[in-house]
């Protein structure tokens, strides 16, 4: 397919605003600003688009939940704390196009009448941060943001502020905490961000690629959008593919393809001719797929049916090399890391399966614990914490134990596991020592 | 009112009422930690998962509000009793399951739900090293609090607290995940007016208030409803006790004074509760002090007081509204003193309410509204000294901490004019000029009714009989010094609270109408005859009993 999202990538001097308006940038903007707001909304309801960011929520909706007769303020906030394991997506678009995502975030901020706009971006990206706020420099120096743009009478104004480098952030109440100047712990739902957002004040937290998505669909309509991939999981999708693939990178390919064209035609199939072990569908939050499930449609719809989820698009292939106690231990670290430490199941049950799999991987597993590891799962998803963490840790370790049992009981009976690479974990950070009394 | 069906049972609340609440009404119990009726509402540990019919997930008790035809199901829904299961597995993992050795036993939410919640054949599926903080088991995070990081459940009670109601902000979480733990922020001492308040909050044994920590045993402790004797707010409390000793003061629930807390100054006063310098009443006659019985001294002081030429009572604002109606009744208007209750500048103290508004004293005593409404004249220290000038005669102090101008020089010089009858507890100056010198009882000895700053009447209970000689030996057997044995703690010693020296007095003075047997009674003919007290019911100025206040309430099974 023609490269939508990514049709800057490659071309010199993307980045800057004469080369964007060239290509026919800030269009969408014009055209949005001659509508009203609700018939915008409506566009992106009809074009069917749905949130990049994981969960897959229609954006239209989700913008039609901002409260009509609301008198305060509102907010707009684009999330780019991108920092889901195997996601380097909303990276590169603002890399190369910074300018598409600000054209999205003013179109969806008149959508919802927000005059103020914030771009939430992950701390770690100092080089991003600084893209985004020379191309808004640029923009606002051409009256595209800022007083009356365009002479339209609407204000608007864009702030990009830094993440401090918690994963946990980029869950959108936690988000909207950290914004505020709070420790990133996610809120209780509800009452939801669109009615209590960002300073109480009714909020929408787009993804980087929900919002890049908007102008095209502006210029170019609903119905061309909608005619891409399959209904009600339409558009171009960025597919961010590592680990044993020949070809690793972000493809930008309709929603619908399925992973094996993605591994093999895209990819150029697993590295050093080996097979296809797993592989997570949409980063490590997702619960994992086999070699034989590689046939699943990448969109949301398929995924849900074969019991995971597209979440980010980050796909991240094992080939038969890969141990998956290993994994495992590895996607439990990580979030036993990451859990913000709030609700209980989370914050004891993560630490507690990186636990089990540490001792697992050391050669001094016990017969119960794949058992264990599932309990423990079982109790932290499916609503048992406020935020989706829980599930975002339980699901994939607990997917991994059901489909490679096999490979934890023969690590557990010390039987033929093949030594193994130690994939890094993260070092852990203890408290610091008090003083006694 | 929304109807709902809790397990099986019909119950009508208010709306806007959450299931915990709700459930409660219904006599039910949803079990939990992190919900506390005066803090935000947070979710976060998880312990009150319930099954809603017509949900497919498990909602909360505590974020949950009641609505028309719920049906909530508890105990009944083994979807929900397992997820709460897991959750005191989860929550006992890491642990240290120290109870044995831990001030908080007897005490503990978690403690409490492990022994309801889990059944006989449970066992934890946790095998590995339990998470440890080193460095953080015993520590001091400021003058009162001491800090088990160990013990902690990550409620954020205590953090709430300081947030929300004692608006420091002093305490935080540091660190993320399982090695999040409770700090001062920015590591500065926790010193926080209210600070033993994150003590009471904390449902286990993380937070401990050094002072109390190892004195007693919380299931050994009794506990009789009062009211803070600290200053004029008049905050609610319970006075923990045992065997006649004081060993702490809790706040006992009222939403319009002090909602669940209480001021460190107010707690810390307990302990003083314990003074008793002076065991018996003495006449001094040349030659010193002499030990006397209750009956010849009041016999004595009755003679006194009939004889008396000019008669000056110095009442006090620390006395209960029956004391001083009692004395105004007496002195005033049957034997036509004169009365004065002086009132001490004092600390400003602050309290909030229930609806988070601050109540403000600068009032030292606890009835000075009492006195007031009681038409006594109350005088600052220069008109105490106009009113003890000159005084041949006979002069009445009803307590000797009335004001600490009755600990000066120039009182004592006043004092020593004419006869003196004191009624003191603690070491005071003036037992070395009083020619009656009559031990009083003290708050935890005594029965009444305050009259709070905001006009509120609220009666305090005796939690025991006063203290008196009795040393009991290490073996248990009573010591030498008793005078009879009374009952099993030995008999109640001769300090008294002042209403029975008074109604002793009326006996003695030809005022039968005024010899009650106890404070109601004495309560109650004020009522009658005072149109300022008018309509207040003895059993309603109780306000919350034991059971009724959150401290005993949030403890289910």
């Amino acid at each position: 397919m023609e490269a939508v999202l990514l049709r800057a990538r490659g071309v010199s001097g993307s980045r800057s605003l004469a080369t964007y308006l060239a290509a026919g940038g800030y269009e969408g903007w014009r055209k949005a600003l001659g509508m009203t707001p609700e018939a915008v909304i409506k566009e992106v309801l009809d074009s069917e688009l749905r949130g990049r960011g994981g969960a897959g929520f229609p954006t239209g909706r989700k913008w039609s939940f901002v409260p009509k007769d609301h008198p305060g303020p509102r907010y707009l906030v684009c999330n780019a704390d991108e920092s889901e394991p195997g996601t380097f997506k909303d990276r590169e678009i603002i890399e190369h196009d910074p300018h598409q995502v600000i054209e999205g975030v003013a179109i969806a901020s008149y959508a919802i009448k927000a005059k103020t706009a914030y771009i939430y971006i992950r701390g770690e990206f100092v080089r991003w941060t600084r893209i985004l706020e020379e191309a808004i420099a640029e923009a606002r120096a051409q009256g595209l943001v800022g007083r009356n743009v365009l002479g339209s009478g609407f204000d608007l104004d864009i702030w990009v502020h830094r993440g401090a480098g918690a994963y946990i952030c980029g869950e959108e109440t936690a988000l909207i905490e950290s914004l505020e100047g709070k420790r990133g712990f996610p809120r209780l739902k509800p009452p939801f961000p669109a009615v209590v957002g960002v300073f109480g004040k009714p909020t929408v937290v787009n993804n980087v690629e929900t919002l890049a998505c908007v102008p095209h669909i502006m210029t170019r309509g609903a119905a061309w959008f909608a005619s891409i991939g399959r209904p009600r999981n339409t558009g171009p999708k960025l597919f961010c593919v590592s680990g044993h693939v020949n070809r690793p990178g972000v493809y930008e390919l309709p929603l619908g393809v399925t992973f094996r064209e993605i591994i093999e035609e895209h990819c150029g199939g697993v590295r050093g001719g080996r097979k296809l072990k797993a592989f997570f569908p949409g980063g490590s939050s997702a619960p994992i797929l086999t070699a034989a499930e590689v046939d699943v449609k990448a969109d949301f719809d398929a995924c849900a049916e074969a019991k995971t989820m597209l979440g980010s698009g980050g796909v991240i292939v094992l080939d038969d090399s890969v141990d998956m106690v290993e994994v495992a231990r590895n996607v439990a670290h990580f979030y036993a890391h990451e859990s913000c430490g709030q609700c209980t199941p989370c914050r004891e049950g993560s630490d507690w399966c990186a636990d089990i799999l540490d001792r697992l991987g050391e050669g001094h597993g016990r017969a119960a614990d794949p058992d264990t590891l599932l309990r423990i799962c079982r109790f932290s998803s499916e609503g048992m914490t406020i935020c989706p963490l829980g599930d975002a840790y339980a699901l994939p370790i607990s997917s991994i134990v059901n489909k490679f049992k096999a490979e934890f009981e023969r690590r557990i009976e010390g039987g033929s596991a093949p030594p193994q690479k130690k994939l890094p974990v993260l070092p852990w950070a203890g408290p610091r020592p008090g003083f006694g009394i | 009112m929304p109807k709902l069906t809790i397990d099986g049972r019909e119950v009508e609340v208010a709306a806007g009422t959450n299931l915990i609440e709700a459930a409660r009404a219904a006599d039910v119990a949803i079990p939990y930690f992190c919900y506390h009726p005066y803090l935000t509402v947070v979710g976060q540990c998880r312990i009150c998962m319930v099954e809603i019919a017509g949900q497919p997930r498990l909602a909360l008790g505590c974020s949950t509000q009641v609505a028309e035809g719920m049906v909530v199901k508890v105990e009944t829904s083994e979807r929900a009793r397992e997820a709460r299961e897991a959750v005191m597995e989860f929550l006992l993992a890491n642990h240290p399951l120290d109870c044995p050795v831990c001030d908080q036993a007897g005490e503990c939410l978690l403690q409490d739900h492990s022994m309801r919640e889990q059944r006989g054949t449970f066992t934890s599926h946790m095998a590995e090293t339990r998470r440890t903080f080193p460095g953080l088991e015993r520590r001091l995070l400021g003058p009162h609090i001491v800090q088990n990081q160990n013990r902690c459940i990550h409620c954020s009670r205590c953090i709430r607290f300081t947030r929300e109601v004692s608006g420091t902000a002093a305490l935080t979480y540091k660190s993320r995940g399982n090695s999040t733990f409770i700090d001062t922020f920015d590591g500065r001492p926790f010193d926080d007016p209210m600070s033993a308040c994150a003590a009471d909050v904390c449902p286990v044994g993380a937070l401990t208030v050094r002072e109390f920590r190892f004195r007693k045993r919380a299931w050994k402790l009794r506990s009789t409803p009062s009211v803070c004797p600290g200053c004029s707010i008049g905050c609610n409390i319970f006075i923990d006790h045992h065997e006649r000793e004081v060993y702490r003061f809790t706040p006992r629930e009222n939403p319009a004074v002090n909602a669940t807390w209480l001021c460190d100054y107010g707690r810390f006063l307990a302990p003083s509760l314990n003074e008793q310098a002076y065991l018996y009443p003495h006449n001094r006659r040349t030659g010193g002090l002499v030990r006397t019985e209750w009956g010849e001294a009041i016999a004595a002081l009755a003679l006194e007081l009939r004889a008396a030429g000019t008669l000056r009572v110095v009442a006090s604002a620390n006395l209960s509204n029956e004391e001083l109606f009692l004395a105004r009744e007496l002195f005033v208007r049957h034997l036509k003193g004169e009365i004065a209750v002086p009132v001490a500048p004092g600390e400003p103290r602050r309290m909030k309410n229930g609806t988070g508004a601050w109540l403000h004293s600068t009032d030292p005593h606890p009835n000075s509204a009492g006195a007031r409404r009681l038409g006594l004249d109350t005088v600052d220290a220069d008109g105490l000294s106009r009113f003890l000038y000159g005084g041949a005669g006979l002069t009445l102090v009803l307590d000797a901490e009335a004001h600490p101008f009755l600990a000066g020089a120039e009182a004592l010089r006043l004092l020593r004019v004419g006869a003196t009858a004191v009624w003191v507890r603690r070491e005071h100056p003036l037992a070395g000029v009083a020619r009656w010198l009559l031990p009083a009882a003290s708050l935890a000895s005594n029965e009444g009714t305050f009259v709070s700053s905001t006009g509120a009447v609220q009666r305090f209970a005796a939690a025991f009989s006063p203290p008196g000689t009795v040393r009991r030996t290490s073996t248990g057997a009573m010591s030498p010094e008793c005078p009879t044995i009374a009952s099993p703690w030995g008999p109640p010693g001769e300090a008294r609270p002042l209403w029975v020296a008074l109604t002793a007095l009326a006996r003695e003075v030809g005022a039968a109408h005024l010899d009650l047997p106890d404070p109601r009674g004495i309560f109650e003919l004020m009522v009658r005859s005072e149109s300022s007290f008018a309509g207040i019911d003895w059993e309603a100025a109780g306000g919350r009993r034991q059971d009724e206040s959150f401290r005993e309430r949030q403890h289910v099974g």
